[in-house]
């Protein structure tokens, strides 16, 4: 049985014995939509882990004779302009999908929040210079932004990524700053600062903590988003290259030049990448149900 | 009020000057230069007539000095020749940007007409089932790409109805019925994916300030509950929802370059991605400065919004 909460406190650490994950346990069973959305995202990780034991037939590998079939039995989501099944496509896409989530996420949310954290620490000059940077980026579009960088770089998945991992960056250490701005008021960081504890430590055992609710939101949010302008790209031609199966390229290959004879070639993949977004999305707001006291009651 | 315009525009100079040294280094650092690429389309090109081009466009001047002389062509509105079609600059995006700016506003309208009144809706009607489909709508609207509903509808569209998105463009002075014909789904696909966080943002203030005293007290007196959520509650609800709205511009616009894809519209959006493609640098790092200028002026513009819309805000 989950623990009450004990603590009234905004911002403070809440009753012992129910920590993040208590919480987090707490607002899932509350919250069906959440559970709905942590089902998404688990089904999601272990179609992308088992793709090869789950995909009933070779992603790459044509059938002519079979081309442009309609869903059946054999082919449940039927078959592409050269007999590939579609739906072992599907399943080998979500390793795309989400490999480029989990890397274009992470390094976006590691290396915004260390300039957040910069930022927001030692204030000053560089904390200005740091976030009119910021401001730069985000004046462009990210996918403006996002197409520029890969067609700089060449189109391809681990382009699409880093490019994303850029669009990411200046949200993310804005929201990394504003945490740390706060979490700096707290009394035992002052008390830490006049007892003379190294920076270092300080940022690390007394700051980070009060950060890392407010990441964690972010980049579940964001990765729902990734996954979105890593379709985009790739529907526009400059992510993920041919013959390999990303969604947002099997939509506008195929999926746009057959939608007549074969609307399923539209269908399945649209329906992969708006099920693994919505999942990312739900799942972001049941965290912040759980770990933002400020928004739970607005819902 | 003026001096806080003032101090606006002038932190806006710095920033843009920023954005643009991002997208002239980015342009810059490009391996194989867009020239490359022209001499592979037009098959052999001589080293003369390649250094003649470079001469041309300007390329073998130090970087320095190029940066400067597009920040100039910028702000005298003179912003140079695509390399590959040879048209100026200034004259695809007379035509392009009217197509880009109907196709936004129509968007931006749309989304509000289905937004707000079913954020108020959710909010009057909580855990109602109108409530939740409400939100279902919403969520969808987060989740679902446009650029997947846009295909979706055009191949629904030529099945159902055999309507096919024309190829030319009509402007809105020469047949309104036939532009508004063209505009409208592509609109509506982009509207329906703004109107999401619209909804949500409508619905969360709106409850909030169905909860605040003045609003208690109104329906104390014995009005109406309509009159009470119109009169006293919508205004205060609103002003964030100007916020999320203005924070959205940036989605809309690049929204632009999906549907203008997938519609066929000659707008600024396609002329980009066309450009990026191509590798057409002149008009990349122009279209893209011009979208962010843009952005940056329409949000100083929200800001201001919320003085005229909440009098308890001054700005200092």
């Amino acid at each position: 049985m989950a623990i009450a909460r004990t603590s009234t406190f905004a911002g403070e650490p809440v009753a012992e014995g129910q920590g993040w994950l208590g919480e987090l346990v707490t607002a899932l069973r509350r919250n069906p939509l959440g559970v709905a959305s942590a089902g998404i995202i688990v089904l999601l990780a272990l179609t992308a882990t088992f793709a090869d034991v789950v995909a009933p037939y070779d992603p790459l590998a044509p059938q002519p004779e079979i081309r442009l079939s309609a869903p059946s039995r054999a082919h449940p989501f039927g078959t592409d302009d050269i007999g590939r099944d579609v739906l072992s496509r599907v399943i080998y896409g979500s390793r795309i999908s989400l490999w480029v989530g989990l890397l274009a996420v992470g390094i976006g949310t590691i290396v915004g929040m260390l300039i957040g954290l910069v930022s927001g620490y030692w204030e000053g000059r560089l904390d200005m210079m740091l976030q009119r940077v910021m401001d730069a980026v985000q004046a462009i579009p990210g996918l403006l932004l996002a197409l520029a960088i890969v067609s700089v770089l060449r189109p391809s998945t681990t382009n699409a990524m880093i490019a994303i991992a850029i669009v990411i960056i200046p949200g993310n250490s804005r929201i990394v700053r504003g945490a740390v701005l706060s979490a700096k008021q707290n009394r035992y960081v002052e008390a830490a600062q006049a007892m003379g504890c190294r920076h270092l430590r300080i940022i690390v055992r007394h700051i980070l903590p009060n950060v890392t609710a407010p990441i964690l939101i972010i980049a579940s949010i964001w990765f729902g988003n990734a996954i979105l302008i890593e379709a985009s790209l790739s529907f526009l031609g400059v992510g993920t290259q041919p013959p390999e199966p990303s969604w947002g390229l099997m939509l506008s290959t195929t999926g746009r030049a057959f939608f007549e004879q074969a609307p399923w070639l539209a269908v399945f993949p649209g329906l992969a990448i708006s099920l693994a977004v919505l999942g990312f999305n739900l799942f972001g707001d049941t965290l912040r149900d759980a770990w933002d006291p400020k928004l739970r009651r607005s819902g | 009020m003026y001096k806080y315009v003032l101090r606006r525009l002038l932190l806006a100079v710095p920033v843009l000057l920023l954005s643009s040294l991002i997208v002239f280094g980015l342009m810059r650092v490009m391996p194989g230069d867009a020239l490359t690429a022209l001499m592979a389309e037009s098959g052999n090109v001589g080293e003369k007539e390649l250094a003649k081009l470079r001469r041309d466009l300007q390329l073998d001047r130090p970087y320095v000095e190029q940066y400067a002389l597009w920040l100039w062509q910028m702000v005298s509105f003179r912003p140079g020749d695509s390399i590959f079609t040879g048209e100026p600059i200034a004259t695809s995006l007379k035509k392009s940007i009217p197509v880009t700016l109907e196709l936004a506003t129509l968007a931006l309208i749309l989304g509000l007409v289905i937004a707000v009144p079913i954020g108020i809706l959710s909010a009057t009607r909580q855990n109602t089932p109108a409530d939740y489909a409400g939100r279902v709508v919403a969520v969808s609207g987060l989740s679902l790409p446009d650029f997947w509903l846009g295909t979706l509808v055009i191949t629904f569209a030529a099945i159902w109805f055999r309507w096919i998105p024309s190829i030319g463009y009509v402007s809105f002075w020469e047949s309104p019925t036939r532009n508004l014909q063209q505009f409208l789904l592509p609109a509506a696909v982009l509207g329906f994916r703004l109107s999401a966080a619209t909804m949500r943002m409508t619905r969360s203030t709106v409850l909030e300030v169905l909860r605040e005293d003045y609003v208690r007290t109104a329906r104390a007196k014995g009005l109406e509950g309509r009159i009470v959520v119109y009169k006293h509650a919508l205004k205060n609800a609103l002003i964030p929802v100007v916020t999320i709205v203005g924070g959205q511009l940036g989605t809309l616009l690049a929204g632009t370059v999906i549907v203008e894809t997938i519609f066929a519209l000659p707008g600024m959006g396609r002329l980009t991605v066309e450009a990026i493609l191509f590798r057409d640098y002149p008009v990349v790092q122009t279209n893209v400065m011009l979208v962010a200028g843009a952005l940056v002026s329409l949000n100083l513009m929200v800001d201001l919004m919320y003085a005229w819309l909440d009098p308890r805000i001054r700005y200092h």
